[in-house]
């Protein structure tokens, strides 16, 4: 708890100095502010079609880390900047809606979104993000690709000390989504996330804040393996750098969501319904196919996707949307798993 | 002679008439519909309550399985009471598919656990340790639904309790009561107006026997006065009797009317015919002694005529006053002593003497004052006609006297005169029967006088007088004061 305050406090400050990015005319007559865990390149053509299409309306786009967004949802509740929040993590976006810091929102679009995709009309996903893992083509130039986590770990047992230290994945304590993922894959196969960690603990594996980090140093020969990515990310970038792949664990997908919300007392609440509106609209879910982006909520109406590599023979895991994400995030809970998780990776709690 | 309505209504009085007239099948549909209502309002009332309690039970069983769930996982770790929730409470939950959770674990010895740390846990009823309870609370602006458990720590190097509270919002419960509600609503509409339809159609059937008996009595031309055929239900059945009854009256009325009418015109006829026989003797009769002997007769004849016309009318007049005119309490003597005095001076001239004895100040009877002088007139004015036959030499009388009697007040009319032979009795008091052709006289007096006393419900009796004579008497019931009886 003592952590996270310390934690959040830092964050806040880091955040409150962040400069928007903007996008629209500067002689628009409405402003909406946006805190996302998006990254720009993904999100860019997004919000200048947006701009396009309400030419009315300015939008600042502050980027943010999904643990510090939600800090920062929670300690601006009374008064917040942002009039919509957007995140990968599930999780910290259904605990805002559950303890009250969203309001509701009621559209066509919103209405037309399938019941999985929504949770008490507040929380709105409108892409899917499976979870990947990414390696360097180099390393596997004579051997085959490990394509399920069984694969990942024989592979790293006989390539004992090639792999050290040339492992990355998330820092599940400075990242919200890593966090989430990392408890979901210990829900999914406890014994094989035990034995992972063990792995990732004994030959020294490298923690990070954001999936693009990990796939700058996989694609820079730095990593051989990446584990657990945000899927939509990493095939981008697989598409444009023949030197490295993305793989799609065959024992069991994680599917994630990203979720929207408009956080209670939001300044500019119509506005960001209207971007809630374009992100779920057919405009919107075609331009993620089309242009790249991302994994479309409606995903079927948009078939043939690019790179989508899940079809319906996959073991698809999605992370539903309700109370269950509450579970993660019980305080005891956290504090125990992250501690295991500092334990196995025998890092200290300091990092 | 009967009572009429005051005149016959034109068609828009009778169709206003009609209209302000209160509708039974009206008043049916109403009573049936208001009580159908009223049932319905119950049971929707019923259904609600019904309905939010079967609510409750429903979730009450998915939140005590994900607080026991939750409890089961409350154990010792390095000395210190923990929680490890399962996944699968919060999937439990989850079926509460849009409601907000919040959970607190806390513990004797450590205090606050986890969950949220301002939920309110006290307890809303009495504390049995072990021992679910659920209640409503607010919390983050919403009514929660909570389910309670604080138990003794089993483990064996700890004391004190464990306490954990799950609650969830309202808004799955409510649904479903809405639903199970609306259902029920739409249901109990559904029956309250087909049983509305039922009894509006059901009220036309019950009600076709009258309008079968209306129409059959609509048809009918106007002399027909047969009794109704019609079969119809029992319910109808003292209506076509009532009906049959009435009709059978109106019919003896007006064949009474017709052999009046008849009668009268006879009655007539005959002192016209002979008037005009004596008119043309008169006419005839050379010398002028005789012929003044003819008018005399003829005048006569006149009188004796005008007499009978006077009590046809009078009797008309009595007859309709009798119908029409409501009864009232009256004093007996009055009229009779007023009869008395108005006839003397007549009667004295006949060379008759009235006497009337009475030692009543006032003798109260249910009746009618007119009626009674009319009919003490006829008594007096026969008397005094009997008399005069007798032949007699001494003074005649005719004694009028009114005496109290147990109940009744009794009013005799005593004469001396020939007296009334006993066949004669049992009929002077039919219409038109004349004991004596040699006397003038209608002979309507007395059954006029029949008719009033019939009114009144007293007793007529005809009896012989003391050497000869005859005594009329007539037995008015005495009006009872309540504090007398």
């Amino acid at each position: 708890m003592k952590r996270f305050i310390v934690w959040f406090s830092c964050l806040f400050a880091s955040v409150l100095h962040a400069e928007p990015i903007w996008f629209g005319s500067t002689s628009a007559t409405r402003v909406l502010y946006i805190n996302s865990t998006l990254d720009m390149s993904s999100f860019r053509p997004l919000l200048e079609r947006f701009v396009t299409r309400h030419p009315d309306i300015r939008v600042g786009y502050i980027d943010v880390n999904t643990l510090e967004l939600y800090y920062l949802t929670v300690s601006e509740s009374a008064q917040p900047s942002a009039s919509l929040v957007i995140s990968s993590a599930m999780d910290l976006q259904l605990k805002l809606v559950n303890d009250g810091f969203t309001q509701p929102y009621r559209s066509d679009e919103t209405a037309r979104l399938p019941s999985k995709a929504k949770w008490r009309s507040e929380v709105f996903a409108f892409s899917y993000e499976p979870v990947v893992m990414m390696v360097n083509k180099k390393a596997f130039a004579e051997i085959d690709m490990p394509q399920d986590r069984q694969a990942l770990l024989s592979y790293i047992r006989q390539n004992d000390e090639y792999v050290s230290g040339r492992m990355g994945t998330y820092d599940i304590r400075k990242s919200g989504v890593g966090y989430l993922l990392a408890s979901q894959d210990a829900r999914q196969a406890d014994a094989t996330w035990g034995r992972m960690l063990e792995a990732f603990g004994s030959h020294g594996v490298k923690t990070y804040c954001c999936s693009s980090d990990i796939i700058d140093d996989v694609a820079s020969g730095k990593l051989v393996v990446g584990y657990n990515l945000l899927g939509s990310y990493a095939a981008q970038r697989a598409n444009n750098d023949s030197s490295i792949e993305m793989i799609i664990p065959k024992d069991y997908t994680l599917m994630l969501m990203r979720t929207a919300v408009i956080p209670k007392h939001a300044p500019n609440a119509l506005d960001a319904g209207l971007f809630i509106d374009f992100l779920l609209s057919d405009e919107g879910q075609s331009l993620m196919t089309s242009e790249e982006l991302l994994y479309p909520i409606r995903a079927s109406e948009y078939e043939p996707h690019f790179a989508m590599p899940i079809g319906p023979t996959r073991t698809i895991r999605t992370v539903d949307l309700d109370q269950q994400l509450l579970v993660g995030r019980d305080l005891v809970k956290q504090r125990r798993f992250i501690k295991n998780w500092e334990l196995a990776l025998e890092l200290s709690s300091d990092d | 002679m009967w009572r009429r309505s005051l005149r016959p209504l034109n068609g828009y009085e009778r169709q206003l008439d009609y209209q302000h007239s209160p509708s039974l099948r009206g008043r049916f549909i109403v009573v049936g519909a208001f009580t159908i209502i009223l049932i319905a309002l119950l049971a929707i009332k019923l259904v609600f309550d019904y309905s939010e309690r079967l609510a409750d039970i429903s979730y009450d069983r998915l939140l005590r399985s994900a607080l026991l769930q939750m409890d089961e996982n409350v154990g010792q770790i390095e000395g210190e009471i923990t929680i490890d929730i399962p996944w699968s409470a919060f999937a439990t939950l989850a079926q509460a598919s849009e409601d907000r959770v919040f959970y607190k674990v806390e513990s004797s010895s450590q205090g606050f656990i986890t969950g949220y740390f301002n939920l309110d846990s006290s307890p809303a009823l009495p504390v049995d340790y072990g021992t679910i309870q659920f209640f409503d609370r607010t919390y983050s602006g919403e009514v929660l639904r909570f389910a309670w458990l604080e138990r003794y720590i089993t483990e064996p190097d700890a004391s004190g309790t464990v306490r954990t509270v799950l609650a969830h919002t309202r808004l799955s419960r409510e649904e479903m009561a809405a639903s199970i509600t609306q259902r029920a609503v739409e249901l109990i509409t559904l029956v309250a107006l087909v049983s509305i339809a039922l009894i509006v159609i059901g009220s036309q059937i019950v009600l076709r026997p009258l309008h079968r008996i209306e129409q059959v009595l609509e048809s009918r031309t106007p002399g027909d006065l047969t009794p109704l055929t019609l079969k119809t239900p029992r319910e109808t059945y003292h209506l076509k009797v009532v009906i049959n009854d009435f009709m059978l009256r109106l019919q003896s009325n007006l064949e009474e009317l017709e052999n009046y009418t008849g009668n009268a015109a006879h009655q007539l006829r005959t002192p016209i015919a002979s008037l005009k026989a004596l008119a043309e003797n008169a006419r005839d009769i050379g010398r002028p002694e005789q012929q003044r002997q003819a008018l005399e007769k003829i005048i006569e004849q006149c009188e004796a005529l005008s007499d009978t016309v006077s009590f046809l009318l009078n009797q008309a007049t009595i007859s309709h006053r009798l119908q029409s005119q409501p009864m009232g309490l009256i004093d007996l003597v009055q009229p009779v002593r007023e009869s008395c005095r108005a006839q003397a001076l007549t009667a004295l001239r006949k060379g008759v003497m009235l006497c009337f004895e009475s030692e009543l100040e006032e003798a109260i009877i249910v009746g009618d004052t007119v009626a009674i002088e009319q009919m003490m007139q006829n008594l007096i004015e026969n008397a005094v006609r009997y008399s005069v036959l007798e032949n007699g030499v001494e003074q005649k009388e005719v004694v009028i006297r009114i005496t109290p009697m147990p109940n009744v007040y009794r009013v005799e009319v005593m004469d001396q005169g020939v007296g009334i032979s006993d066949v004669d009795k049992q009929r002077v008091f039919e219409r038109f029967y004349r004991g004596r052709y040699d006397i003038a006289g209608s002979g309507v007096g007395l059954s006029l006088v029949k008719d009033i006393t019939k009114y009144h419900q007293a007793d007529i009796t005809l009896s012989d007088n003391h050497p000869h004579g005859t005594v009329v008497t007539v037995d008015f019931p005495a009006f009872k004061f309540r504090e007398d009886s």
